[in-house]
């Protein structure tokens, strides 16, 4: 008798359940379609930039500039990871939360001292229940992570580097590859070379194989180019995760629908078993004693 | 018996329905309600040999009786003798190491019975002021009834479960691990049973030996049976039979007896088959009107008093795994420890499939286990209820989005809910793994470490079917090294 009611209560509320990732789905499928578009339409700036990096790099060979110049010194190390600020989204925060805890681990082992940067409300709740130490916390990047935000973000992370307070700056985040493949990745942003060199642009520079005039002087160019090159490089980082994240959210609550779908029809089943039982049992009892009595 | 070697009180049979009959008596010289009466007749070849309980008296000098054999060849008008009392059963030592029916007589073939003296099955519940107030905890190795439910000596403990859970198997194995440790004698009733159940505890109880007694189980066990095949008047009466047996022990030799019941749903069930016929109006859901009364009356009886103690652990049917159903609900509050098995969790494959949640014990009280197993307790069970509350959300969105805290609450009770597992004495046959007989202390220990996440690194699967946790941590290492190996 209590089990139905109990059954039908438990039904109710994951009928709401249901309705609540229904609709976070939708919005999800949305958000992620103005999410890429922005991603893409930054992904082209950003080839285009680093390849000029490169050439420049390549072509003033005999100028340097402290940005992509390896550094011996391994006194510090930042590592910045980006997780979500809201869950719902599956694995995504924790895969990137695993590899960025692994990366900041081997860090630690290599430099005197690493600053753990971390963004999203996730991560640092993260951070605070394993009692992590954190350099530096961010919880105002959303659905659309805003460029002077993130320039805020890099020029402070670009002074740390030119003081020498580190030596090695360190991204975690979802890399967006293709509407069905993310991984997360740990990119090293400072120095710059590193990137630059294994770039698909440093590639199709070559081929270009331009040749540049520097006007006034190499040295002046690249003090303009090269960090704008990190600040749009770690845009796009926060662009690739914002879109990562919607789509992580999209497929969970796709799959938590279907859960609680299926749930659903057990649980009516089930329900409707316990019902006829019961009334069945009523019945029986009526006619029982009604037969009792005649006997 | 003595009232035949006088006189003969002689009635007539007038009516046979099922498993009772009418019979009709001179008016001045009724039977008593539950006097035995016998019947000895021959019809053509077939010998009928049958006896019978008074439960009615009918008027006009009819009763109406249930009939404690097979009724089968009975017809009107046959001979049926009062024996002047109800159904008397052998008492004392010399039922050790025997096996009876209802109705005393032995059947295990080893001749006659030298009992000194007899006793009806019928006996009124010891005096309030008689009742034993000791209360102490009584070790059986098992980790979930020690931790959860622990069971008292002197006391009542019911195993409740559905159908093929492994009551029987439990039941079994307390036999095997306390019956052997246990300086008294043993009384087992089998009650609508299956015989082969029976049979298999018999040959396991001869080959089991006291300590270093040199003694077998058996020589200091009766065993009374009264198995599924049996009539319900049989199966309603055997449980009173081996009890009368087990309070002679109790109330003449002052010795601690085990009273092992297998299975006191079938004694409710018995009764609810010839309450119909006996003109009872069924109550709920079919049940006798008496269910209550019924249970009351057996349950009463099996008491400590400052004689000796009845330590008695009932196996209880849970019809289509309902609680609820009355006949084990009135079992229910009979007793001091109650533990429930729970098909979901023999599903997942962990034996014993005790639910930690739904299972209880008076005596789970700091007041008698002390404070910190009370506690140990205690968090065990809100660590398993959290993980419970939490199990339709990991259903629907997975474990990812749970918040730190209760991810550990998951990580935790997962290994708790393996933990619980135990390698049985009885089952090493199946499992090829010896049992494991585990001290109270170590399984507090173990599952206050796990608690505090001393134990979280190791895999899941290693919590299965250990004793204490240093095993668990020696089978994870096992496990490794075979894993390596591939």
């Amino acid at each position: 008798m209590a089990k139905a009611r109990a059954l039908d209560k438990r039904r109710k509320s994951i009928r709401n359940i249901r309705k609540i990732t229904r609709t976070m789905e939708l919005v999800a499928t949305a958000q992620f379609r103005r999410a890429m578009e922005r991603a893409v339409s930054a992904g082209a700036y950003t080839q285009r930039i680093a390849a000029m990096v490169a050439d420049l790099a390549r072509a003033g060979a005999s100028v340097s500039h402290p940005l992509l110049e390896e550094r011996q010194a391994k006194n510090g190390a930042a590592l910045l990871i980006l997780t979500a600020n809201r869950g719902m989204c599956g694995g995504y925060n924790s895969s990137i939360l695993r590899k960025g805890h692994h990366r900041a681990d081997e860090l630690k082992g290599e430099y005197e001292n690493l600053r753990l940067l971390i963004s999203g409300k996730r991560g640092i709740s993260y951070a605070k229940d394993r009692k992590i130490e954190l350099a530096a916390t961010y919880d105002q990047f959303n659905d659309k992570p805003q460029y002077d935000e993130v320039v805020k973000i890099a020029d402070h992370i670009l002074s740390e580097y030119l003081a020498g307070n580190i030596d090695r700056f360190e991204v975690a985040y979802m890399k967006f590859i293709s509407v069905s493949k993310q991984t997360p990745v740990v990119e090293t942003l400072l120095p710059l070379s590193e990137l630059a060199a294994d770039d698909e642009a440093g590639k199709s520079a070559e081929s270009n194989g331009a040749e540049y005039e520097f006007l006034p002087s190499p040295e002046s160019i690249l003090e303009e180019v090269v960090p704008t090159a990190f600040r749009v490089k770690l845009f796009k980082c926060f662009l690739d995760a914002a879109v990562g994240e919607q789509i992580a959210r999209r497929v969970a609550m796709k799959a938590a629908t279907d859960n609680a779908d299926s749930m659903i029809s057990i649980l009516t089943t089930t329900y409707n078993r316990a019902r006829q039982g019961q009334i069945t049992n009523e019945i029986i009892e009526v006619v029982s004693g009604a037969s009792a009595l005649q006997g | 018996m003595s009232a035949t070697a006088t006189e003969k009180n002689i009635g007539r049979i007038t009516r046979v329905i099922g498993s009772t009959f009418d019979a009709e008596f001179a008016e001045d010289a009724l039977p008593a309600i539950y006097n035995a009466v016998k019947i000895d007749s021959e019809q053509g070849d077939v010998k009928i040999h049958l006896t019978g309980e008074i439960q009615q008296h009918l008027g006009g000098g009819k009763v109406r009786c249930v009939a404690l054999g097979s009724t089968d060849g009975l017809v009107r008008g046959m001979e049926c003798v009062d024996t002047g009392a109800p159904v008397t059963v052998p008492v004392g030592n010399a039922t050790l190491g025997r096996v009876f029916n209802l109705l005393g007589e032995p059947v295990d073939k080893a001749g006659p019975v030298q009992a000194e003296e007899y006793r009806p099955i019928h006996q009124p519940a010891p005096d309030l002021s008689d009742l034993s107030t000791k209360t102490e905890i009584f070790e059986t190795g098992i980790k979930v009834i020690d931790l959860l439910t622990p069971f008292v000596r002197g006391g009542k403990a019911g195993l409740f479960g559905g159908a093929g859970l492994g009551k029987t198997v439990i039941l079994q194995e307390l036999i095997a691990r306390i019956a052997s440790a246990h300086g008294g004698a043993s009384v087992f009733a089998g009650v609508g049973e299956r015989t082969r159940e029976g049979n298999d505890l018999w040959r396991e109880m001869k080959e089991a030996k006291i300590g270093n007694t040199g003694q077998s189980v058996i020589d200091r066990t009766t065993m009374v049976f009264g198995q599924m095949n049996e009539p319900p008047g049989s199966r309603l009466r055997v449980a009173l039979s081996a009890l009368t047996m087990a309070e002679y022990f109790r109330d003449n030799l002052g010795t601690d007896v085990l009273l092992f019941i297998d299975n006191i749903f079938r004694f409710s069930q018995a009764g609810s088959e010839v309450s119909a016929l006996l003109g009872r109006m069924p109550s709920a859901v079919g049940y006798q009107p008496t269910l209550a009364s019924e249970m009351g009356q057996l349950q009463e009886r099996i008491a400590s008093t400052n004689k000796g103690a009845i330590t008695s652990v009932q196996a209880v049917y849970v019809p289509a795994d309902d609680p609820t159903d009355p006949a084990p609900a009135t079992a229910f509050g009979q007793l001091d420890a109650f533990v429930y098995l729970e098909r979901a969790i023999s599903e997942k494959g962990i034996y014993p499939a005790v639910d930690p949640l739904a299972s209880s014990s008076r005596v789970l009280d700091p007041q008698y286990v002390g404070e910190r197993h009370y506690k140990c307790a205690r968090l065990v069970q809100q660590t398993l209820q959290r993980y419970r509350e939490l199990q339709d959300i990991i259903a629907i969105l997975g474990v990812d989005e749970l918040g730190e805290e209760d991810k550990r609450v998951v990580h935790r009770a997962r290994r708790m809910e393996r933990f619980l597992s135990q390698p049985f004495l009885v089952a090493e046959v199946f499992t090829g793994k010896p049992g494991e007989i585990t001290p109270l202390e170590d399984t507090i220990r173990s599952f206050e470490e796990i608690a505090a996440g001393k134990w979280d690194h190791l895999p899941e699967q290693a919590f299965m079917y250990v004793g204490s946790i240093e095993q668990a941590a020696e089978q994870a290492e096992r496990m490794e090294a075979e894993a390596r190996k591939k």
